[in-house]
């Protein structure tokens, strides 16, 4: 994995969305660590996907399927 | 998960400790003292019988019964239950800790109370019990009774100011600001403006038709001074009352020869009238408006694209500036602005849109001196008529600037010939106030009736439409608008200022509209988390080949989880009353979404996913997992005894 997490992109990130929002010193490394969790979420959702497909490969319709679920889970 | 550890072992040995302590106070005659004392104590005590002497709480226990009696009154009741995890802990850690427990000899002094009052009830170790107990030790000391209110008003005030703040923060964070004002402030506004003007002036400007001579003097007077005098865009007198009073006062006096003057002067402006319904149009859109500044560069914006080819169009431009300015602009202002522009001083702004309108005045006072000297009185009246009907037509900023010319002596001929055109780009309401303000005779006093009329009309229209709309109509009365023009160009700031902060957002637009203006090439760079990062954690996780339309995916998703995580996050820091997000609320984030339970706490997580650098970061002392227990139990000792030992020995080594 990268060594570094994007630490000025995120807060750019979350800046262009909700510009009055401030963010805490390290609170940066939670929201990279909550994205890094999403992104293992998804992953396995998608692979299950693909393994019930009986496919070797990750298809974007997998995915597609992984996301609704996923996202609707992470909404908090 | 200690403390559980700790309370399973305090109640396990609970029993271990009665039996033991019984035993040991029967069997040794040496302990009967000690026993004595601190029957209770030993009883708490997790004495294992095989291990007498050789437990560290054993060894704990002679050291405090060394110790010199302290009186009861004292309980250390946090200490109390500190001790029995040290001796829920000591257990497992025999070797190590008797040693540290040999050590603060004075530390324990304190502690022997605790013994005495074993407490019987084995709660779990809380921070309300403590606070409760300390609370407890209180009263001792002092009044028992204050600690109870304390106690429950804090509690009360928790829970009320809890429910309270999240409330109103939340409020707070998620209303908008109020956009608009009600019409009525500035309609008390202009009222008040007025009486100002008439104070300050002495001149009766008052609203009835009877002052409309002395105003018409005084207007014509102050032309000059107007010129000079109007700096701002947009000042724009409260005349409209009085117009409206003079207007009605006046229509009666239109005669039909005036319209057809008007006519006449309508067909030569047909480009006017084309440009003045565009302007007409981009008054509407910009009706909202009320920033002046902004409204020149929003103004400009729009106008050139529809307005590029006719310099007089700075007179329509002027209007619809005026129009979206405020909706009590007074004519005046405007035509003082207008004759400012004409001036040549570009002292407006550096903004196109003012160079623009410049030149168009400029152009437009030459055509209006023209005109003027060939027609004087017959083109003042049509103007004076035109922009009464303009008044009324449009927002009013096509006919004030009119209107503002006509009040400059001889400047109305082609600004009237504008506003006629300009009436007639507004057929409806224009037709109508062209009867109207055919009757007039007097230039004077058609320019005082236009004034009146304008105004008056506006005032309906304002009704009618925005009130931005009707106060630029306003700006149509040249006569009333110049008289006062000094007084309004003081008042108008405070109307513009009025009127600014009723629509912030609709400012916001204009705000916008400079912005993209000055960069030529304007470059949005999205922040977004690069690609390739994306796809080396999914690969990562996902131990498959990704194709690249399903990677495009997770890149939207990626996205879309984003603004949810932005949302959520603020709404989280709202409801805790706080503009800004800490660890707290990403902490409430995940346990929401399922990644934090009780049984995978986020500093697991932590430890999991993120390098050791961020660990660091983020847990306060990220400690290599082989020397966390060492870690612990020194932390634990060093809080159960007090000791005064230097921490920096337990520090992570």
């Amino acid at each position: 994995m990268r060594s570094t997490a994007p630490r000025s992109t995120l807060r750019k990130i979350i800046k262009k969305h909700k510009p009055q929002l401030r963010l805490a010193a390290n609170a940066d490394l939670l929201v990279h660590l909550n994205f890094l969790l999403f992104l293992h979420r998804l992953a396995e959702e998608a692979r299950t996907n693909a393994f019930e497909n009986k496919s070797k490969i990750i298809k974007p319709e997998h995915t597609i399927s992984a996301a609704k679920v996923i996202l609707k889970k992470s909404r908090g | 998960m200690a403390d559980r550890r700790s309370r399973s072992r305090l109640r396990r040995s609970g029993h271990h400790n009665a039996r033991a302590a019984a035993a040991q106070t029967e069997l040794s005659v040496e302990n009967r003292r000690k026993s004595l004392r601190s029957t209770l104590a030993k009883q708490r005590l997790a004495v294992f019988p095989d291990l007498r002497n050789g437990t560290p709480r054993l060894m704990l226990k002679r050291v405090v019964q060394n110790q010199p009696q302290v009186s009861p009154l004292a309980p250390q009741i946090s200490s109390h239950e500190d001790t029995q995890e040290v001796h829920s802990e000591v257990p497992s850690k025999r070797v190590s800790s008797m040693g540290e427990l040999q050590l603060p000899d004075v530390a324990p002094e304190g502690k022997s109370i605790t013994v005495f009052h074993t407490t019987k009830k084995r709660r779990k170790l809380s921070i309300s019990e403590f606070e409760r107990a300390a609370e407890r030790r209180l009263p001792q000391n002092q009044a028992p009774s204050t600690l109870d209110s304390t106690i429950t008003a804090r509690s009360f005030r928790m829970s009320v100011g809890s429910l309270l703040a999240p409330d109103t923060v939340e409020k707070r964070g998620l209303l908008r600001r109020p956009k608009t004002r009600k019409a009525v402030d500035l309609q008390v506004f202009e009222g008040k403006v007025e009486q100002n003007m008439l104070n300050s002036k002495g001149q009766n400007y008052l609203v009835d038709s009877q002052s409309i001579s002395g105003i018409r003097t005084s207007i014509l007077t102050s032309d000059a001074e107007m010129m000079m005098n109007t700096t701002e865009l947009f000042v724009q007198p409260q005349l409209d009352e009085q117009n409206q009073n003079k207007f009605s006062a006046l229509e009666p006096q239109q005669s039909d020869s005036k319209t057809t003057a008007q006519r006449s002067l309508i067909s030569d402006g047909d480009q006017e009238e084309e440009r003045l319904e565009g302007l007409v149009s981009d008054v509407r859109t910009n009706e909202g408006r009320t920033q002046r500044d902004s409204k020149s560069s929003s103004l400009h914006d729009e106008h050139v694209d529809r307005m590029t080819h006719i310099s007089p169009e700075t007179r329509a431009k002027q209007q619809e500036e005026k129009q979206d300015q405020s909706p009590q602009s007074n004519p005046m202002a405007q035509i003082s602005f207008s004759e400012e522009e004409v001036a040549g001083t570009p002292e407006h702004g550096p903004s196109a849109g003012y160079s623009e309108h410049l030149e168009k005045k400029l152009a437009e006072k030459a055509e209006l001196q023209i005109t003027t000297a060939q027609d004087s009185r017959g083109e003042t009246e049509m103007a004076s008529s035109a922009a009464e009907e303009l008044a009324e037509g449009s927002v009013g900023a096509h006919g004030s600037p009119g209107a503002e010319h006509k009040i400059t002596n001889g400047i109305g001929a082609e600004g009237l010939d504008r506003n006629s055109h300009a009436f007639s780009s507004f057929d409806k309401r224009g037709m109508i106030l062209l009867d109207e303000t055919d009757e007039q005779g007097d230039e004077l006093q058609d320019q005082a009736i236009m004034l009146d009329l304008n105004s008056s009309v506006e005032e309906p229209a304002q009704d009618e439409a925005e009130q931005p709309a009707s106060g630029e109509a306003s700006m149509k009365t040249p006569l009333f608008v110049r008289a006062p023009a000094k007084n309004l160009l003081l008042s108008m700031p405070h109307v513009e200022k009025v009127a600014a902060p009723r629509s912030p957002q609709q400012l916001l637009q204009p705000k916008t509209v400079p912005k993209r203006l000055g960069p030529p090439q304007r470059k949005p760079r999205e922040p977004q988390i690069p690609g390739s990062l994306i796809k080396e954690i999914f690969r990562h996780f996902a131990k498959m080949p990704v194709t690249k339309e399903a990677f495009k995916i997770v890149e939207k998703c990626s996205e879309r989880y984003f603004k949810q995580l932005s949302s959520d996050l603020e709404a989280y820091t709202h409801h805790a009353g706080r503009k800004t997000v800490e660890a707290a609320d990403l902490e409430v984030l995940m346990r929401r979404q399922g990644l934090v339970t009780d049984k995978m706490p986020l500093n697991v997580l932590i430890e999991r996913y993120l390098p050791l650098e961020y660990r660091k970061l983020l847990i306060p002392i990220a400690v290599p997992v082989s020397e966390g227990w060492r870690w612990i139990l020194n932390l634990l000792f060093s809080v159960l005894l007090g000791s005064q030992c230097d921490t920096s020995c337990f520090s992570p080594s």
